[in-house]
């Protein structure tokens, strides 16, 4: 097991390398460059663009600039062109918002996926799952901005209800548990509305493993000893189908610091989805570089931890 | 156990979000004493020296201030000073001491033309003769200096170093006012300006001499000039100004500033306002004295710029500024810096010992950082920001409805469609303007604007004090583009199309993606000109694109673009032929001698009426041979929630209490005097207007 992991490891960092390459020609290849005054402005000099391109090490060849770029990201010196901060306390600011939002959301497709999987699952082949299926890949297919903007509009329409960023503003607030409260909707709404193509999803999954093992012959013998129907879905039957979700965990590490580029967005909502949306039009170079470093580092110890994980609850699969 | 986590756990969720959803619809909207603008992007810093979007200079506006600033009209008058002198020294070298002195003597002779020339004091100093004028500019100074014999031309020399120069420039320096050298100005570490004597040989070798070879030197020269003509400003500052730190302020501050300015490890965009400035010097605490190299009027108004508190920057490195000043700036303004949570607000309180007036009343400003224009707008609707800029489009939404108000003001912007006038047909003037008659322009402003714009007469826009008002507009009038078109040989051909030498009248008119409105303009365009038998292709590009392989390369035959423009009357850039090439402003490739040398004029001149003649002039030449076929200036329009703000001001002594209203600069500068009504018990007492 070690030996694989070991062996994992030393392949990610390769790819990682190999994948902030590419990404890097990517974002310096694409039209258009850093530009905090925008073009056309006759106060602009070119002796002042000179003197920024030079600032920001813009006027050497592409593949210094990687170097460079590279070397202050591993000494922590990496700086963004936008406000000259270090790019690392720009990720940490944002990382808080982004944590509180994905934990709920991810719990919140966990809990609900279950729910909706095993309601689904009881009631398999008949109408009500066909619908519920139906519903469910409907929620996989609607694009999650088009869902964002129209509860959105709707509840500012018919409710008026605050809606963007991390709390409401120009009020005095009568109670802690009121200041607390309207927080909590601000992580309430985007997060649910971010949750919803999760849930249908792992409602999927549920169902299918719970239908799975229901026909396995450990069930028939539960069954056979004349145990209520109860106790053998719950005891039996689901507490081995859950075994995917906790394999899934570990793909969820990348979302769970990466963020939600769109939804965040639209929320105003002070994440890292936001910080690279923002990053990407400002063609903020060394921000995204490590934005990009840190998700496909993530992604690679996502998958490891789920093999891990995999082997760690099934005693069946061994690594090697 | 796991049916807990089945059902238990989403009845908690629900209940979770149903609470939270209960609490925000029932809370109470007790509104703070808080004016809460949206902004649609993230200040860069709120240090005023480095940036240049406009979130950060609106933020960094309500913290700092400037020596000036322009009042409700658009006009320059003074702020952290309290007065300020122009006058300017026009110092002539002659090629002795005799020769000076006749001079001094000629012009003693002839004092009843002093007042004439506003000319205060004459000096002589070795064989140079410093002369003193109230007003500065060129023509005075050519006017006395024409009368003198035996002057010694000036050369301005440029010299470029492959390192920095070090100890050859503090010889040069030293050996100033030695007969020989006139004025040595530092452009940055390796290049610099000196001011020779002589003839140009003798100039180059002058400075040859003093420069080691190993510095590989870069000598050119710049100008030859009869005369040095150095304007000065002297700003007599306000004593009564604290920083927001208690410290006082002084003229050591707006030194500090200057010298961060042209810092160039800060690379300061705003860098190449302050080029013209030779030397700032203080001095007294509350004196601060500007030498120019060279009359420059435009450069009066770079004093806006917020001034930098010295006593906390001064000898910090950079590194330090970007997290402790950058993001925690402390400044002379109404409203004083509190906090700024990133991608989310900055937030500022008030400033109770501002310098003034007794504002202002508001307990504090909340700039809110969202996203786009539909962000803006469901924040406004939920009264999380108080006011609103509509895009026109919206505007007729908002009249109707009653719990609104809205306030309107032509913008300082106009679109265009700039023709290359490098390129057959838009080379021909008649050609031009039949165009300018074929297009119809108050129907793009009724479609495209909902009526919220005024065609546009040309260069400048009407709330300028130089913008001319008699400059007639171009009539849509098919039958007159008709006829000018068939005068310049573009009669109609066999499809319809109008043809000259067999060459169809056929062109591409390009913009840029994701703007919808030059879009649409575009299509307009193409429909009105399908009309006289023009046929036009249209093709949109990325920005980038755009700019990249078509704008900066001067690769196009016509294209729909805009100016938003600064508030001052120098668009040198945009319009002098010198100005024309690749990566340039001038890329439609103007080039009209006249204009040219108004041009150049009028950044020399000083004198107002003259100013708004030059202006005037400017912008009828220009508009009158349409390089541009000028289309609108649109109004922007901010909407507010119905009597949720009042300002008020002393009025003969008493306080006086009225609706916001909406000046030429917007209402920024009227930010410091807003309260929300229901505070008004808490201000002092007041008196209501009286009624009419």
């Amino acid at each position: 097991m070690l030996n694989f992991i070991l062996r994992r490891l030393a392949i990610s960092t390769v790819l990682v390398f190999i994948i902030s390459i590419i990404s890097f020609l990517m974002i310096i290849l694409a039209p258009g460059g850093p530009n905090p005054w925008g073009e056309l402005n006759p106060k602009i000099t070119p002796q002042v663009k000179e003197m920024f391109r030079k600032k920001f090490h813009l006027d050497r060849p592409i593949y210094e600039q990687y170097l460079l770029n590279m070397r202050d990201l591993f000494t922590g010196r990496l700086k963004s062109i936008k406000d000259e901060r270090p790019v690392i306390n720009r990720i940490l600011e944002r990382l808080p918002a982004t944590l509180t939002l994905n934990l709920y959301a991810i719990s919140l497709s966990l809990v609900f996926g279950l729910l909706w999987g095993v309601w689904a699952a009881r009631r398999a082949g008949t109408t009500a799952d066909m619908l519920s299926s139906m519903g469910a890949f409907a929620l996989i297919a609607l694009p999650g901005f088009w869902v964002a903007y129209l509860i959105l509009i709707g509840l500012v329409n018919y409710t008026g209800v605050p809606v963007l960023g991390t709390q409401s503003y120009g009020i005095d607030f009568p109670t802690f548990a009121n200041r607390w409260l309207d927080r909590l909707w601000h992580v309430v709404l985007p997060g649910t509305i971010l949750a919803l193509g999760g849930i249908a999803v792992q409602s999927r999954y549920i169902r299918a493993t719970v239908l799975e093992a229901m026909h396995e012959d450990y069930i028939r013998t539960a069954r056979a000893k004349g145990l209520p129907e109860e106790t053998v879905f719950y005891k039996h039957a689901l507490r081995n189908a859950v075994r995917p979700l906790i394999t899934g965990i570990g793909s969820l590490l990348p979302a769970l610091i990466g963020g939600s580029l769109i939804i965040e967005t639209i929320f105003a909502y002070p994440g890292m989805g936001r910080l690279g949306y923002e990053a990407v039009l400002e063609r903020d170079y060394p921000t995204l570089v490590a934005l990009n470093f840190i998700v496909a580092g993530l992604i690679l110890l996502g998958n490891l931890l789920a093999d891990v994980l995999y082997a760690v609850v099934d005693p069946r699969v061994r690594l090697e | 156990m796991i049916k807990f986590f089945v059902y238990g756990l989403p009845a908690l969720f629900v209940a979770l979000i149903v609470a939270s959803f209960l609490n925000v619809v029932m809370l109470t909207t007790t509104k703070k004493n808080e004016f809460s603008i949206g902004m649609l992007g993230e200040p860069s810093t709120l240090n005023p020296i480095k940036g240049a979007d406009s979130a950060a200079s609106q933020v960094s506006g309500s913290i700092f201030n400037g020596l000036l600033k322009y009042d409700e009209n658009i006009e320059i008058t003074t702020d952290l000073a309290e007065s300020y002198e122009l006058t300017q020294t026009t110092t002539v070298f002659f090629e002795n001491e005799n020769e000076a002195l006749t001079a001094l003597l000629r012009l003693e002779a002839s004092r009843s033309r002093w007042s004439g020339w506003q000319l205060t004091s004459v000096r002589l100093e070795g064989n140079a003769l410093l002369i003193k004028l109230k007003q500065p500019g060129i023509d005075a100074s050519q006017e006395i200096v024409g009368m003198f014999d035996g002057k010694v031309p000036l050369q301005v020399i440029r010299v470029e170093t492959k390192e920095p120069p070090g100890a050859a420039l503090e010889k040069i320096r030293a050996s100033l006012g030695g007969g020989k050298i006139a004025r040595v100005w530092v452009e940055g570490s390796t290049a610099f300006e000196v001011t020779v004597l002589g003839s140009e040989e003798e100039a180059k070798a002058k400075i040859a001499g003093f420069l080691p070879k190993s510095l590989e030197p870069n000598i050119t020269l710049t100008e030859t000039q009869p005369f040095l003509a150095e304007p000065e400003v002297l700003f007599r500052l306000r004593q009564d100004v604290l920083w927001h730190d208690g410290e006082p302020f002084t003229s050591r501050d707006p030194a500090f500033t200057f010298s961060a300015l042209m810092d160039e490890s800060v690379a300061s965009p705003r860098k190449p306002d302050f080029d013209t400035i030779l030397f700032v010097e203080t001095p007294s605490p509350f004196e601060f004295r500007v030498v120019y190299r060279r009359p420059y009027s435009p450069a009066l108004s770079s004093w806006m710029m917020s001034i930098l508190p010295a006593h906390l920057l001064e000898g910090k490195p950079q590194e330090w500024w970007v997290e402790n000043f950058d993001r925690k700036p402390i400044g002379t303004g109404p409203f004083k810096f509190t906090e700024w949570k990133t991608n989310e607000y900055v937030r500022l309180e008030r400033n109770p010992t501002y310098f003034d007036g007794p504002g202002p009343w508001l307990d504090g400003i909340v700039y809110r950082i969202l996203g786009d224009q539909l962000a803006l707008r469901l924040a406004f609707e939920t009264h999380q920001v108080d006011f609103w800029s509509v895009d026109p489009w919206a505007v007729s939404g908002f009249e109707k409805d009653e719990r609104f108000e809205l306030f309107s003001m032509p913008g300082n912007s106009y679109s265009y469609i700039g023709w290359n006038l490098k390129r057959p047909p838009f080379d021909d003037e008649r050609v031009r303007i039949a165009l300018a008659h074929a297009i119809n322009i108050p129907e793009m402003v009724k479609y495209i604007l909902y009526g919220h714009g005024t065609q546009s007469t040309g260069v400048f826009t009407p709330q300028m004090w130089f913008f001319n008002p008699d400059v007639e507009p171009f009539m849509y009038d098919k039958e007159k583009a008709r006829a000018l078109l068939a005068e310049a040989g573009w009669v109609p051909g066999p499809d319809g199309i109008l043809a000259k030498d067999g060459k169809r009248f056929a062109f591409t008119l390009i913009t840029n993606n994701g703007n919808e409105i030059r879009r649409d303009i575009a299509t307009l365009v193409q429909d009105n000109l399908r009309q006289i038998g023009i046929e036009v292709k249209i093709e949109m590009y990325e920005w980038a694109v755009f700019l990249r392989n078509f704008i900066n390369k001067g690769n196009f035959d016509a294209m729909v673009l805009g100016w938003a423009l600064g508030p001052d009357y120098d668009q040198f850039q945009i319009w002098h032929s010198s100005q024309a090439n690749p990566e340039q402003l001038n890329v439609v490739g103007y080039n009209n001698p006249k204009v040219d040398r108004l041009l150049e004029q009028i950044r020399q001149e000083y004198q107002r009426t003259k100013i708004v003649s030059m202006a005037g002039e400017m912008q009828e030449t220009i508009y009158k041979q349409q390089p541009y076929l000028f289309l609108y200036v649109p109004e922007s329009t901010s909407v507010v929630w119905r009597d949720s703000f009042r300002i008020r001001r002393p009025v003969d002594g008493e306080w006086m209490d009225t609706p916001i209203e909406m000046t030429k600069a917007g209402w920024s500068y009227y930010s410091d005097w807003f309260y929300r009504p229901e505070f008004s018990s808490k201000l002092p007492p007041l008196k209501e207007p009286a009624s009419p």
